[in-house]
């Protein structure tokens, strides 16, 4: 009797099996290749590779352009997600919100999100020609007499990271949006009306019910955006010249690991070492975010039921 | 009956793998030939004819982004290797350089035998040992409007155009001269990027010596030519392969404030009369055109754009057969003055493989390496196409003029990547962003980045 029951609980290690292998194989491998290779000084054009220890990683953190290109993605990835995530908020409120009652808010949901079905290569060609030196947006503005004369906006530090990050929050908005909604409906209604029962008004009601309630899904928004943000790579790279000009303005830490695998020589072993830096600095930020957002009072609770047990 | 099934389905699969084994025997010799352009597929089809047991089996990866290099390096060292490759200007000499190209001593005989242009071989050389040849050679030109040359400077005959742009410095003070002709509409040259080729091709010394960065004289020349027409206004910053370049050919650019503006002379090689002037010499609506208003010479300084050569690569197991493709490619008489005179057209392609894409055609007027060949169908120019659209001057003829002052001995695997790095740097340093000291700074900083071990001052 209990030899089958035991040997219907390793049905489950057979049924999950098949996940892990292809996950060692294509997801932990390259990592734990990419950990092998920023150690060694390995080439694409030469055959024979040394093992350099910590080297790679010496020389990065005394490359400007490395300091520049973490300093860049940090910046572009806040400034575009911050504002993402909080008019993300107000909008999935207001769609929600029983009291507002919006109509069409299937429509508006799919306005929002369609940008995001648009190609890197798409938007950021469009942009590039809209700001370009005889591009319409100068056209327009010297037409109207705004500006005197034609700005060289691609030349232009501040105009090109705004649009890098204009671009990604017009992208990604829409993502949030949905994901939030899908969040904020699934907390029943019969919380909102005790708490107005209670006297309480619409702002008290997000900070005390909304967004205790949708704590996971937030850990969830913000660990994909923060990864999708460190590894910013298509819009800066297709925006402008590759390079992250002007004046390395755009540089990303995903652009300059490109550009080392693509330099003459194919340095795969200084690439890797930029990867594994954004893996540390991710995976860290990723922690941070679990343990400041995770749910105290669950925790205190089981302490306490452990605890019970203990004494009893 | 479930074990009569299962035996069945083996003995039918054993069956299928077998059969897939068997087809050794009448089997044609397959040469891999990798290229980032349909170009050189007709030379290969054409290759076929007179070699009707090899298949040649052509791969193109466009390099736009550089997919084509990234692919090719990482099959280095591998058994994925193919056997002919094709190389671009801006990473030939990278490979080149490498161990991975075989020697192709044994087509020297044929080398002197068609009289290549020395700049083409002198690319494919390293340390004496020839790895690539070429069936183009690319001299650039400058070409100008005839209209606006005649109304800036009397006179639109090339022969006298050469003596008023003869050098760099007559170059910048004709500059002066249209501009104030034309009140600030015309302007020169589209960009600094223009002109950038003539001086770097014309260094005395190549970037490295010894392992370390050097700066030729012309570099810092090259810097104050592009400050001189910036500051002046002599050039459109119309950033070349960008909308306002091409606006330029076929005079639809205007200003912000509403302005028609004019562009007096491109910098083109001569893939780029065929393949950039004169496509966009028609503006988008129709309405304009600038054909038969152009016209072309060698300009202040000879200089060479771009170019696709060939090498095998040395772990190929087609050695002698792969010798032979690049031998037919580049060196074979019959098949370059057929590439240059428009023999290959989609009709006598598809007669020899019927499964040649549409458009695979070849026309006519690549100019060929070979001095030659070129010396005997230039005549055949005089009233082609593109001479038509050079008010009756022959292209042809023009280059083959220009062709033997180019050299390419200095040329190095790092160029490119040594000169793009100066693009950013020195963009930032003419619209008075950084000063002349943190531009070369900067420069310096990014070759550091893409060469870690190179010694720089």
């Amino acid at each position: 009797m209990i030899k089958s029951r035991l040997n219907k609980n390793n049905y489950g290690y057979i049924f999950i099996a098949p996940f892990i292998i292809g996950f060692m194989i294509f997801g932990l491998y390259p990592v734990l290749n990419t950990l092998w290779l920023s150690f060694t000084n390995t080439t694409l054009m030469t055959s024979h590779a040394k093992f350099i220890w910590f080297d790679n990683f010496k020389a990065l953190f005394a490359d400007e352009m490395f300091i520049k290109a973490m300093k860049n993605t940090w910046l572009l990835w806040l400034l575009n997600f911050i504002p993402q995530l909080g008019m993300a908020m107000l909008v999935s409120v207001w769609f929600t919100s029983t009291r507002l009652r919006i109509k069409g808010v299937g429509i508006w949901r799919v306005i929002f999100y369609l940008p995001n079905l648009m190609m890197a290569a798409v938007v950021a060609a469009l942009f590039f020609s809209l700001f370009s030196y005889y591009g319409p947006v100068n056209q327009l503005l010297v037409r109207a007499g705004i500006i005197p004369e034609a700005i060289d906006y691609i030349r232009d530090r501040t105009v090109m990271r705004a649009l890098v990050v204009f671009i990604q929050w017009w992208l990604w908005f829409g993502q949030t949006i949905i994901i939030l909604m899908a969040a904020m409906t699934s907390i029943s209604v019969s919380v909102y009306e005790a708490a107005l029962v209670d006297g309480a008004n619409g702002w008290q009601m997000f900070r005390f019910i909304t967004l205790p309630l949708i704590k996971p899904v937030m850990i969830y928004v913000l660990v994909t955006s923060l990864v999708g943000g460190m590894q910013m790579f298509d819009i800066p790279y297709l925006l402008t010249d590759g390079r992250g000009s002007p004046a390395n303005a755009i540089l990303t830490n995903n652009i300059l690991m490109y550009m080392k695998f693509r330099s003459n020589q194919g340095h795969i072993g200084a690439a890797s070492s930029v990867g594994m830096m954004v893996f540390v600095m991710t995976s860290f930020v990723a922690l941070l975010i679990f343990y400041l957002l995770r749910d105290k009072d669950a925790a205190k609770a089981s302490k306490k039921v452990n605890g019970g047990k203990d004494n009893a | 009956m479930k074990k009569i099934t299962i035996i069945f389905s083996v003995l039918i699969i054993l069956t299928m793998v077998l059969t897939a084994c068997g087809k050794t025997a009448g089997e044609k010799t397959v040469l891999n030939v990798w290229s980032f352009t349909n170009e050189i597929q007709t030379m290969a089809i054409a290759f076929e004819k007179t070699h009707p047991d090899v298949d040649v089996v052509y791969t193109m990866i466009p390099m736009t982004n550089g997919e084509y290099q990234t692919k090719l390096m990482a099959t280095l060292g591998t058994d994925q290797v193919p056997d002919v490759i094709a190389l671009e200007a801006a990473f030939v000499k990278q490979y080149v350089e490498s161990d991975f190209l075989a020697d192709l001593k044994s087509l020297n005989a044929d080398v002197k035998k068609a009289d290549v242009y020395p700049f083409v071989t002198e690319v494919g050389t390293f340390d004496g040992v020839l790895k690539g040849l070429s069936y183009q050679a690319t001299p650039g030109a400058l070409f100008y409007r005839r209209s606006l040359a005649k109304a800036y400077f009397g006179t639109d005959d090339p022969v006298e155009m050469q003596k008023i742009l003869g050098d760099m410095d007559k170059y910048l003070a004709a500059a002066a001269v249209v501009k104030e002709k034309s009140a600030g509409d015309t302007f020169m040259v589209a960009s600094n990027g223009d002109f950038m080729n003539l001086f770097y091709a014309n260094r005395a010394n190549p970037w490295i010596v010894d392992g370390t960065l050097t700066v030729d004289p012309m570099v810092n020349k090259l810097i104050e030519t592009a400050k001189a027409f910036r500051d002046n206004g002599y050039e459109a910053k119309a950033t070349q392969w960008q909308e306002g370049w091409f606006a330029g050919m076929n005079d639809s650019l205007v200003g912000a404030d509403g302005k028609p503006k004019q562009i007096f002379s491109y910098f083109l090689p001569t893939w780029g009369l065929p393949y950039v002037l004169a496509p966009h010499a028609a503006s988008a609506d129709g309405t304009k055109t600038t054909a038969g208003d152009w016209a072309m010479i060698t300009g202040p300084l000879p200089y060479q754009w771009g170019g696709t050569w060939l090498g095998v690569m040395k772990d190929s197991k087609n050695l002698k057969l792969a010798k032979e493709f690049i031998r037919f490619c580049t060196l074979d008489e019959t098949n370059l003055t057929n590439w240059a005179t428009g023999v290959y057209t989609n009709a006598y392609l598809k007669a020899i493989d019927p499964n040649t894409p549409e458009g695979q055609a070849q026309a006519a007027g690549d100019f060929v390496g070979s001095k030659v060949v070129v010396n005997k169908i230039t005549a055949g120019f005089d009233n082609s196409e593109l001479s038509k659209f050079l008010g009756g001057q022959n292209s042809y003829g023009a280059f083959a003029l220009a062709a033997p002052s180019v050299n390419a001995r200095l040329m190095q695997g790092s160029d490119d990547a040594i000169q793009r790095a100066f693009n950013d740097p020195l963009a930032s340093y003419l619209d008075g962003n950084i000063t002349l000291d943190v531009m070369w700074q900067t420069w310096k900083d990014a070759v550091h980045n893409e060469f870690p071990e190179l010694k720089i001052p």
